[in-house]
């Protein structure tokens, strides 16, 4: 995931400052990635709507990463390295993947899988919404971010992303993205499309998370 | 790719794209081993030194490839555009009713009337008991002098026209001299016997369509003066002019007289080699 | 210097003049050093990983993939030699096609090189052939390459075999001679190939829904990138073998070729450039027009970004593209050499720069609103990796001239290769 941190391009008391988190933003529609991998190492899952990555079949091409509009994806330029005993400290569920691979957000799948498996030991066929929580929703300490069942129209976040200060990224692409954002501030919904160029008045500068 | 890998779905695109695919990689796979069947074929049908002739023949410098009609003065200019094979060219009966024409003079090299010769510099005389009997010409036999050594055909083995009749080696070169007709090899002679081999011909040699491509008469005297006059200019010192002899004999074992000379390239002249 | 008097002239044919072989070595040992350092950046990569290059996840594609593009463009002189020789019998082209061949062998071997070090994971390349994904131009690009860099090396081996020593081997000549007779069957299927794979470059990047500045509309699946990227290949093809066989002269100081044949092909690559800036022209006019504003993307906004202002476009379609197709074609200034050869090299150009906008201006014009304007210089890893290429290309062809009949000799039909009954 990348935090951009996006300016007005206002001075002084006028200068407003958003921050606008990026991820994969699992298109529904003519996904670009998934029509150009060569390997099939991506696919829509038809149930939940997510975008997966196999990077055990990644060739490490790059042509989804010039696919994508967003720049959700990452490519592992270097070997995984830790600091030497840091390694313990990381995630059994979650594979590590090789240099020479792309990756990008998955919907935090491990943890769909566990809410999953739970449902199945309980008996039940569908998950408890409760139970999967993506990582970046869980760990927002101000619930910038939200997770729900686009799907079901009585799913509270599922409205929220139909209420009119509601918008998508790119919107015109066509690509049917799964992440809203929310603002009513008239200057940020102006950022899904793209209409700059030097000298207009969005400023623009980036803080990347890892 | 295939049913059974997983999430594998036919679609149209797949059925176009692999079926395209298939057909590439099967017209590619049937020209290499057509191509491969072919050559074996030749091989076992005897082709291949046919082949490799016609292909050597077509590297050989223009001036070796002189049709024998303009040798002989019939025409003003040819280059045989046959691989040297009298017995397939649809010109031959026009050239051949004509009388052979030029000078005759002395060569001081031999060569005999009831011979006939080949353009690789070897005789065939056809014996009264309906074999051949073949041998090195003179002027081949003087350039050699004796061969270090010599590699003869197996008794019973086929010998193809063009191909190999027999190996020398001298002075570290390896001379390969081109069979004359084919046949069958039914006598191994050698230097001392005055013929090097017997053959029992494979066509009918009493039919004049069979030794139609060798050299007879009048013909292998103006043949060999043209060989004499290249052998002066390739075997000069270097930097002289051409000089114009008058008499004297080419010596015998030019090669360990002159072996500072470019044998290389005089021996696959005289032999026909590429 | 006649071959006979020469160290090795056992392997090259006899009444050939080739330099000494002190000096031929001399010749390649520059070449052999750019050769060496390019293996070394190649190793390193390959251990290392791709953090050797100065790509990173904003410009995933850098300077690799832009001259894999382009020498796979400059290549189509093989096929398309290959197509107007055998297929529509154009037999004034002949003396050209074994240069074609080499070239075309040198051009493809480079790039599928290059592109096993460009991908993150290279064992993992028959992954495409296991799992083709159909909708996917890569995928198409992969198969068709694969199998036409195999058709290339068939096309090689007849002239290889045609050297002094290897064709004393019975079976060589004869393999040699069988495979040379069936050259027109793979030089249908070579021109089917080359249409494909040419065309899939260009979709490569019309597909891009996500990047307005590569993305056309077209016919059913293929955009119209697909059929300017075949036009443009096989217009830059004869004018990139003209500019190799007058190399090759002036190095050898000899003149290997009939000179109207520079005319001949200056003509048609003229044509065809002709053709190929008249679509590009109608294209770019309706992607400025249409497709770009459907998609939310303003066509200033390309152009706003310092280097990739407008005198780029005229560039691609003045300077490098009409200026040189009146020159190739107009007879008058086509018989000069110097301007001929002057306008074969715009046109090539005019190519090259066409792949350069598709695959780095394409990843340096951001998207989203908040985006940079990137910026990106090849490390000297990758420019050591592709001089490498350049290297193995003329020693390669270096090579084949000395020790094989590339160019006929001026004997009778020109042609000194019998094909037997």
């Amino acid at each position: 995931m990348l935090v951009r941190r996006v300016s007005n391009g206002m001075e002084g008391s006028a200068q407003r400052e958003v921050f606008i988190p990026i991820t994969c933003m699992h298109c529904e529609h003519e996904t670009p990635c998934v029509s150009v991998c060569p390997q099939q190492a991506v696919e829509v899952d038809k149930a939940t709507g997510i975008v997966m990555q196999m990077p055990q079949r990644c060739l490490g091409c790059r042509y989804c990463m010039t696919a994508c509009p967003y720049h959700a994806r990452y490519f592992n330029w270097w070997d995984p390295a830790w600091p030497a005993g840091m390694e313990k400290s990381l995630n059994p569920g979650v594979a590590v993947r090789m240099r020479g691979v792309v990756e990008k957000c998955n919907m935090c799948h491990a943890r769909l899988h566990s809410a999953m498996a739970k449902a199945a030991a309980a008996g039940k066929r569908e998950i408890n919404l409760a139970d999967y929580v993506p990582a970046c929703v869980e760990a927002c300490p101000t619930a910038a971010i939200r997770f729900g069942n686009l799907a079901d129209q009585n799913d509270p976040v599922s409205h929220e992303a139909r209420s009119p200060d509601a918008f998508r990224l790119l919107a015109r692409l066509d690509t049917e993205p799964k992440v809203y954002y929310k603002s009513k501030e008239a200057w940020v919904k102006a950022l899904a499309e793209s209409k700059s160029g030097p000298g207009s008045e969005v400023k623009r500068s980036e803080v990347k998370h890892g | 790719m295939f049913p059974g890998v997983d999430g594998f779905r036919w679609t149209l695109g797949h059925i176009l794209f692999l079926s395209l695919f298939f057909a590439v990689a099967l017209t590619i796979l049937v020209t290499v081993v057509s191509a491969v069947w072919r050559t074996v074929r030749d091989f076992r049908t005897n082709r291949a030194i046919e082949l490799c002739w016609k292909s050597d023949f077509a590297q050989l410098p223009e001036t070796e490839r002189r049709c024998r009609h303009e040798l002989a003065g019939r025409v003003m200019s040819r280059t045989c555009d046959n691989a040297f094979d009298c017995r397939q060219c649809s010109n031959y009966s026009q050239f051949a009713v004509q009388p052979a024409r030029g000078i005759v003079h002395d060569l001081g090299i031999n060569y005999s009337n009831d011979r006939f010769y080949h353009r690789g510099h070897t005789w065939v005389k056809p014996e009264e008991d309906g074999t051949l009997t073949i041998g090195p010409d003179e002027l081949a036999e003087r350039l050699i002098g004796s061969p270090d050594s010599i590699e003869m055909p197996e008794m019973g083995s086929e010998i193809e026209i063009n191909g190999t009749a027999w190996q020398m080696t001298k002075n570290g070169k390896e001379i390969r001299v081109r069979a004359p007709i084919e046949g069958t090899v039914v006598g191994i002679g050698g230097p001392k016997e005055g013929w090097y081999l017997k053959l029992r011909p494979r066509l009918n040699p009493s039919d004049p369509v069979t030794l139609r491509h060798l050299l007879r008469g009048p013909e292998v005297h103006f043949w060999l003066s043209r060989e004499l006059e290249r052998l002066q200019l390739q075997l000069r010192p270097p930097n002289t002019a051409p000089s114009l002899a008058d008499g004297g004999v080419l010596i015998d074992g030019l090669m360990d007289a002159m072996p500072e000379a470019d044998w290389g390239t005089v021996l696959a002249d005289t032999f026909l080699e590429t | 210097m006649a071959s006979t008097a020469l160290a090795d002239s056992r392997w090259i044919a006899r009444g050939e003049e080739r330099t000494s072989l002190p000096q031929f070595l001399l010749w390649l040992a520059p070449w052999a050093v750019v050769l060496a350092l390019g293996v070394y950046a190649a190793g390193l990569c390959l251990y290392y990983g791709l953090n050797q290059t100065n790509m990173d996840n904003r410009f995933a594609f850098g300077l690799w993939i832009f001259l894999d593009l382009g020498v796979i463009a400059l290549g189509a002189g093989a096929f398309f030699t290959g197509f107007l020789v055998y297929i529509l019998k154009r037999a004034e082209l002949q003396p050209i096609l074994n240069t074609a061949v080499v070239v075309g062998f040198i051009c493809y071997s480079g790039a599928v090189g290059i592109l096993m070090i460009d991908v993150g994971q290279p064992l993992r390349a028959w992954f495409t052939f296991w799992h083709p994904n159909t909708h996917s131009m890569l995928t198409e690009v992969t198969f068709c390459i694969s199998c036409y860099l195999l058709v290339l090396c068939l096309e090689y081996i007849p002239i290889l075999l045609r050297n002094r020593q290897l064709r004393k081997l019975p079976s060589f000549l004869v393999f040699e001679h069988q495979l040379h007779k069936l050259v027109p069957v793979l030089a249908g299927v070579g021109t089917l190939l080359s249409f494909f794979h040419q065309g899939s470059l260009g979709g490569l990047y019309g597909v891009l829904r996500g990047r307005p500045f590569a993305f056309r509309e077209g016919f059913f699946i293929w955009p119209s990138t697909f059929f300017l990227f075949i036009l443009s290949a096989i217009a830059s093809g004869p004018s990139f073998l003209m500019l190799v066989t007058a190399t090759v002269e002036k190095v050898t100081g000899r003149r290997l070729v009939p000179q109207e044949l520079f005319q001949r092909l200056g003509f048609i690559s003229g044509v065809l450039l002709a053709i190929y800036i008249a679509a590009k022209s109608i294209d770019t006019l309706i992607w400025l027009n249409f497709t770009s504003p459907s998609m939310g993307f303003a066509p200033w906004q390309y152009y706003s970004y310092k280097p990739f202002g407008l005198p780029i476009v005229f560039a691609e379609i003045v300077l490098f593209g009409l200026l040189p197709a009146f020159l190739l074609t107009y007879r008058r200034t086509a018989k000069r050499r110097g301007l001929l050869l002057s306008a074969a090299a715009l046109a090539c150009a005019g190519i090259l720069l066409n792949r350069f906008v598709l695959t780095v201006q394409t990843l340096a014009l951001p998207t989203l609103a908040f985006d940079d304007f990137l910026h990106y210089t090849p490390s000297w890893q990758e420019v050591a990796s592709f001089g490498g290429v350049l290297g193995y290309g003329v020693i390669v062809y270096s090579l084949s001239y000395r020790y094989l009949p590339l160019f006929a000799h001026a004997k009778e039909g020109g042609n000194t290769h019998v094909s037997g009954s």
